[in-house]
């Protein structure tokens, strides 16, 4: 009798629950797909964090208002699975922002799809070498500057530009460079050593690194922007050549960390269509809204990355400008990096480097 | 042929007809217990195996796609990688021979709390444990930079004047991944102390042994199974190691996780990515094959004497 209340389940009763199980597994994605079909959407694969939710503000609920097409962010636009996708012929994503060396990785490898100029207006956007290609359309500028640590260098004696930067006696303590070869740590070394801007590229490394010898002591290699900025804040680091979105958001919380903008390197991120894309249209029609005068203005109000229309600076209001990357504080001030450089030589540079640095 | 030992399996309740069934050498490849590790197998061989030989396959290729050596011809001439394979496997042994020497004592702790105290010490284990490394990482470096907790101790202390240096740079590294292996070698070693026939250890005193020679021939040789164990799955780890090298490392430490992953996702050259992820299974397989052949793994995981 009471045998047959601690007895164990029956069999029957549990095979019927793996067979459930089983064929839920199998069901499960299926709402999921016959979903997608129905509505018009664009996927859109960002790095994410605030910028996405800026983005989101500024560009895809306008967007989703004036035309009723959804926009979907993925997160994590890496290079590799955009080759794993194309290669598998399932691609998942139709726009992905990237950095501008994909511009030529990308075609390169076969993953990316032209873009339709008939739907995208390019004449008001900002004219530059290897801004625009027929693959890419550049989404927002950004630039690495020197930030320097406050309490040890005032204003009126700190580095003004890379060759003070590399001047360990008047400047001593570490620096804090990224671990990539296009990180900028070249570009500096080159224009440390006295390399005129115009002469700059085609970059010679042997040079450079010859250069680098001066701080190998000297520097703190951060793989991450987190890391760069951990480093100013704890002033483990007292200067740095960092992004400047992210030294302006440590300053906010209070980092004595200042930015000299002279010598700035500037650099953008650019849209791509990844090939086979779900949604091709929505996403041309996309970045048209993205890239227009009032999406440019709306980006500028939203976060601090510098627009890619020169004419949406007028439109923001006064203040606004300054805050922006490649605003009016900068110009005449930077130097534009050669992406397309990059995107050719990036792993024979990266060799060298890695070899330096294990020297 | 009575060889009730070999497939490890106990005897069943009806002994006299279980043996017959397994007393055909041939016949005992297709019981059920074969059978039940068929879908193990099939998902092992599917998931695993077939990714594994499309990896060794793309190692084979050059960059145009037809078979070629010129991937690993890479890696033997230029200098840079060969040093890259010989830093990783230094830091790897390093770091698991910290480990022995620190995940050993606090082993036979682990095996002789009781109560409270255990609850403590396999916290202190299993907490870490359990935190995202990435946490870690970040924590390490707040703990360790020359601002840091460490050092502002040591200088109040008295014991330097100057903060020293231990981050950035190879310490760092060995610190941090010491600490995040500590698991892996002390789980092993304690399971194999909890196997341990405490009755060894009373015959070994009972005919006059001291207690440092019981330990040195009796009980420490029975916990090394354990040891290798542990051993093994922190050198491999360690072999393939990222994170903790790429946040605390200096300008020297460039790991060989760190370069398949460059190769992998930023320039997108899958078949270099290939030829050194082949490599670092390639020594791994021969690592694991060697504690096979030498060490008795396979004695953590049946019965115990």
């Amino acid at each position: 009798m009471t045998g047959s209340i601690l007895r164990r389940p029956s069999a029957p009763s549990r095979r019927a629950l793996l067979k459930g199980a089983a064929a839920s597994l199998v069901l499960a994605p299926m709402p999921l797909r016959l979903a997608r079909a129905a509505d018009g959407e664009v996927v859109y694969a960002t790095w994410g964090g605030s910028w996405a939710e800026a983005m989101r503000k500024a560009w895809f609920e306008p967007f989703t208002q004036q035309t009723g097409i959804k926009v979907r962010t993925i997160d994590g636009p890496d290079y590799g699975k955009i080759r794993a996708m194309v290669r598998a012929n399932n691609t998942e994503w139709d726009i992905a922002e990237v950095n501008p060396d994909f511009q030529w990785i990308g075609p390169r490898e076969g993953l990316l799809e032209k873009l339709d100029f008939s739907v995208i207006p390019t004449d008001h956007l900002i004219k530059g070498e290897n801004l625009l290609t027929d693959y890419s359309l550049p989404e927002a500028f950004w630039s690495r500057v020197i930030a320097y640590n406050t309490k040890k260098f005032p204003k009126d004696n700190h580095p003004k530009d890379f060759a003070e930067f590399w001047d360990t006696a008047r400047f001593p303590g570490k620096r804090v460079m990224y671990s990539k070869a296009n990180g900028g740590v070249i570009e500096a070394a080159l224009l440390a050593d006295g390399v005129p801007v115009d002469k700059l590229y085609p970059l010679d490394l042997d040079r450079a690194l010859k250069k680098l010898d001066k701080l190998k002591d000297a520097t703190l290699w951060y793989e991450t922007n987190a890391q760069a900025v951990q480093y100013l804040q704890d002033e483990q680091g007292v200067l740095g050549l960092v992004a400047d979105g992210r030294v302006k958001f440590i300053q906010e919380k209070g980092a004595p960390v200042e930015i000299e903008y002279q010598q700035s390197q500037l650099t953008w991120t650019s849209y791509v269509v990844i090939k086979g894309a779900p949604n091709r249209a929505n996403a041309m029609k996309l970045l048209a809204s993205m890239t227009s005068l009032e999406g440019q203005k709306a980006i500028g109000m939203a976060y601090t990355y510098g627009l890619v229309a020169p004419k949406a600076y007028d439109l923001l209001p006064p203040g606004r400008a300054e805050m922006l990357s490649n605003g009016p504080q900068q110009q005449g001030k930077t130097v534009l990096m050669n992406e397309k450089w990059w995107g050719e030589n990036l792993e024979k540079a990266q060799e060298k480097l890695d070899a330096w640095r294990l020297s | 042929m009575r060889s009730a030992d070999v497939t490890g399996a106990a005897s069943g309740a009806d002994g006299r007809t279980k043996r017959r069934r397994y007393a055909d050498p041939d016949r005992r490849r297709l019981t059920r217990r074969g059978l039940l590790g068929l879908p193990a197998l099939l998902f092992v061989g599917v998931f695993l195996l077939y990714p594994l030989a499309l990896l060794i396959e793309t190692s084979f290729q050059a960059k145009t796609g037809e078979w070629s050596l010129e991937q690993y011809a890479r890696i033997a001439t230029t200098p840079v990688y060969g040093l890259i394979v010989w830093k990783t496997a230094w830091i790897a042994g390093l770091v698991t021979l910290i480990d022995f020497l620190v995940g050993y004592p606090f082993a036979v702790a682990l095996s002789r709390a009781r109560g409270w105290w255990r609850l403590v010490l396999l916290a202190a284990i299993l907490m870490p444990f359990w935190t995202n490394l990435l946490v870690r990482a970040y924590g390490w470096i707040v703990i360790l930079h020359p601002n840091g907790l460490v050092n502002m101790l040591l200088i109040r202390l008295g014991l330097i004047s100057e903060p020293i240096e231990l981050v950035q740079n190879t310490t760092g590294v060995l610190i941090g991944m010491v600490q995040i292996m500590l698991p892996y070698m002390v789980l092993p070693i304690a399971a194999q102390i909890g196997k341990m026939d405490r009755r060894l250890l009373n015959a070994a005193r009972s005919l006059g042994a001291s207690a440092p020679r019981t330990f040195l021939h009796v009980y420490f040789p029975l916990t090394l199974p354990g040891v290798f164990a542990g051993a093994l799955v922190t050198l491999v780890l360690s072999l393939g190691f990222f994170v903790i090298p790429a946040l605390l490392g200096g300008r020297r430490d460039v790991l060989i996780a760190q370069l398949i992953d460059f190769n992998l996702t930023k320039v997108l050259n899958w078949e270099f990515a290939a030829a050194l992820g082949t490599l670092l299974l390639v020594a791994t397989m021969g690592l694991f094959l060697a504690a096979q052949r030498w060490f008795r793994l396979e004695s953590l995981w049946t019965e115990a004497r």
